[in-house]
């Protein structure tokens, strides 16, 4: 007997020092996310904010945003296969991307990523950008092409380039190229005077091919060796050809996005978060009580997660329905703590204990919770793969929030119940209503 | 309280509200699709003075660009929005830089503000097939998980819910067509509710497997369905207020894109515990009644 209630003080104990470990923990976390914190005197090492507040002004750069909340130009190009090429499809496609890459990159916009869609499309995002039809010139114009000499002096440009193409050579590719007349006398001039030295081949100022000269080209035909692999040489061609992109792109969707369009979206949907977190508490802890308040803490340990999640997993950004999808994610987050505090409030009812209620009532509900969650990953990974721009980001968040809402609902919930149940003898009718206890029973 | 199979009755409901949508269609008022799906160009610019709709017109008529809309707008009634059907192969900031040069002439402190949005006719087409696309492979794959976890009838009712939920979606898309456009994020709300409103199925299937294991086989299936769905009503009541409560302050403080987003999914949550309350399980009851009596068929059979 006496051992017993020993055991039953250490429990409380226990529990009592849990729960205050976690509850600073959470505070900590949750300043600390908005606030951030430097890690040393000087201030070179901080550790950066993840909680986003209604001030847009003031977004974590932890968060990164996607174009549509951020203001920039989103375009979707297709290209048209060119008829009888010798190239593969597949390295001109390569081989547009890089180029365009390279001239997003060239005029400052570090950020812009190109990347292939489908078959033959391409998507460019440039993030940032005031004048958008500056950049959608500077996409579909053709680039300047230059052959310049030792000392970096141009002496032809790509005008008089009349055919390029892939040859094989001694077991080598090489490109073949042949000049225009004018191109031709240029060309053996100069061939003539760097024998033996480099000339080299600028496409938008930058070096696409750096060859030495070998022997004098007067006819206007020559071949460039080095060329490495087959896939290389035949972009390089269609480059040194077309001067330009070596596929003619159409666009299939444009859009360009005002920055402050984004911020409203940003702080009316935080807003919108904050008073849909604050009435769900109201209601969990009106229906639930002592359960509604371990809810409530849960869901606020969900948000510093999930929020740090995003931060710290490279590759998400938030976009527009994103955010929708992290708001929804909130309401849905809760689904898991009701349907194990109406299986427990079922094993209270019927006159369990509150220890052995909890174990039961997690018991009950893990089937159901686990098939819920697995159909909703099915959808956000369908969608992720079928969606494009901003939908795919709503299909990350999405997903994240699910497995995350799993962490909290489950381990956490289990977790912060088990020690409240261990702190004291409560009366069940802090728990749920309308129970008759098998005192009042008998 | 007691719950009654109402299946026949919500179902007449639903095809009411479905056949009322495709009549609507038929007459020309059928959902109304944003640029996403129909392709075009929209810009918007302030002209800074009191626009007139037939000078902006007359810009447009002199570019010869096919069809469009002007629409005047703005508090100050100097605002336009410019729809045009389809551009040219010069590309967007072809047909803007056009437009500008003809408006100042007009209006010389025209600037372009907000979005400007292009879509190609070959993008909208794309995003109608990977909508369909997706919709059908999420379906199949919830079908094949719950025939695996549950039974097949469990499967073919909850999917058939789906279905039933995605048709009031769109349905109701048609019917509030004059409050909301449908574009690339009714994809993803699409996708959000077959994703989260079989979450209410289950729950209420998961009772059903429970409770078939604990009461008598000879029951009607019926009477199985009736008690679990009003074991569940509590968390079903207090899950959907939780989700209808976030959604809802989205909806209501949200800027237009979002709730172009929003109002699909407040749409598509009622839906889907409606049906399934009313009419899923029932649909279950019903399949594994008649498995019973071919089953007894079969075994009559045999045994002749």
């Amino acid at each position: 007997m006496k051992s017993n209630r020993k055991g039953r003080v250490n429990a409380k104990t226990k529990a009592v020092i849990a729960l205050c470990i976690l509850c600073v923990l959470t505070v900590v976390c949750g300043v600390l996310g908005v606030t951030g914190m430097p890690l040393d005197s000087r201030g070179l090492y901080k550790l950066l904010p993840w909680l986003p507040t209604t001030n847009a002004d003031a977004w974590p750069s932890t968060l990164p945003l996607g174009l549509d909340l951020r203001g920039g130009v989103y375009v979707e190009y297709s290209a048209a296969r060119p008829e009888n090429s010798e190239a593969s499809f597949d390295s001109l496609i390569e081989g547009t991307i890089t180029v365009i890459q390279n001239r997003l990159t060239d005029r400052g916009y570090a950020e812009s990523t190109v990347q292939r869609i489908g078959g033959d499309g391409i998507r460019v995002e440039i993030p940032d950008v005031t004048d958008p039809n500056a950049i959608l010139d500077l996409i579909g114009t053709p680039a300047k092409l230059e052959f310049r000499d030792p000392t970096g002096e141009a002496f032809m440009d790509g005008s008089m380039v009349q055919l390029a193409g892939v040859a094989l050579q001694e077991g080598e590719y090489v490109i073949q190229f042949q000049l225009n007349d004018e191109g031709a006398a240029i060309f053996a001039e100069k061939t003539a005077e760097f024998l033996g030295r480099n000339i080299a081949i600028y496409l938008d100022d930058a070096v696409l091919v750096d060859a030495t000269v070998q022997s004098v080209i007067s006819q206007g035909s020559g071949i460039i060796n080095g060329m490495g692999s087959l896939e290389r040489a035949q972009t390089v061609a269609a480059q040194i050809q077309s001067g330009a992109l070596p596929l003619v792109l159409t666009q299939q969707k444009v859009d360009t996005v005002s920055a402050t369009l984004g911020d409203d979206a940003l702080s009316s949907s935080v807003l919108a978060a904050i008073i849909g977190i604050l009435l769900i508490m109201v209601v969990m802890i009106v229906r639930y009580r002592l359960n509604g308040i371990v809810a409530s803490w849960a869901l606020v340990i969900y948000i510093i997660l999930l929020f740090f999640l995003i931060a710290v997993i490279p590759g998400i950004q938030l976009t527009l329905p994103g955010l929708a999808g992290i708001v929804l994610g909130i309401g849905m987050a809760v689904d898991a703590n009701v349907i194990i505090y109406e299986r427990f409030n079922e094993e209270v009812r019927s006159g369990r204990p509150l220890k052995a209620s909890v174990r039961a009532g997690f018991k009950n509900a893990m089937s159901a919770i686990l098939d819920a969650n697995v159909t909703t990953l099915i959808a956000s990974i369908v969608l992720m793969y079928f969606g494009t721009g901003s939908i795919q980001g709503f299909a990350k968040t999405l997903l994240l929030g699910v497995i995350t809402s799993m962490f909290t609902a489950i381990i956490v919930t289990r977790f912060l119940m088990k020690q409240i149940v261990a702190l004291n003898n409560w009366d069940v009718k802090l728990f749920t209503s309308g129970v008759q206890t098998r005192k009042e029973e008998q | 309280m007691t719950i009654k199979n109402h299946a026949k009755t919500c179902l007449i409901i639903s095809g009411g509200i479905l056949l009322l949508a495709i009549l609507l269609s038929i007459v020309g008022l059928g959902v109304n699709l944003g640029l996403d799906f129909t392709g075009g160009l929209s810009m918007q610019y302030a002209l800074g003075a009191d626009a007139s709709q037939s000078d902006v017109e007359a810009v447009l008529n002199g570019m010869n660009v096919g069809e469009y809309t002007v629409t005047v707008q703005g508090a100050n009634h100097d605002e336009v929005n410019i729809r045009l059907a389809a551009i040219d192969q010069d590309g967007v900031q072809a047909v803007q830089e056009g437009f500008e040069a003809g408006i100042v002439e007009k209006y010389p402190d025209a600037v372009s503000i907000g979005d400007v949005n292009y879509v190609g006719p070959v993008a909208g087409a794309t995003l109608l097939k990977n909508a369909f696309m997706s919709v059908l492979l999420a379906s199949v794959l919830m079908l094949i998980y719950i025939a695996f976890r549950f039974d097949f009838n469990s499967g073919l009712a909850a999917v058939l819910g789906l279905i039933h939920d995605v048709l009031m979606m769109l349905a109701f898309m048609v019917i509030l067509r004059s409050f909301v456009q449908m574009n690339s994020s009714f994809i993803a709300a699409m996708l959000t509710i077959v994703g989260y409103s079989i979450n209410n199925t289950i729950v209420i299937f998961d009772r059903i497997r429970e409770n078939a294991r604990k009461m008598s086989g000879n029951l009607p299936r019926e009477e199985v369905v009736n008690r679990s769905i009003k074991e569940c009503l509590g968390r079903t009541i207090n899950t959907t207020l939780t989700t209808l409560i976030t959604i809802v302050a989205l909806y209501v403080l949200g800027v237009a894109s979002i709730k172009e987003f929003a109002l699909p999914i407040i749409i598509g949550i009622v839906s889907g515990v409606y049906s399934a309350n009313m009419i899923n399980g029932y649909v279950w009851a019903f399949l594994e009644e008649r498995k019973r009596k071919n089953g007894g068929k079969l075994l009559k059979a045999k045994k002749a």
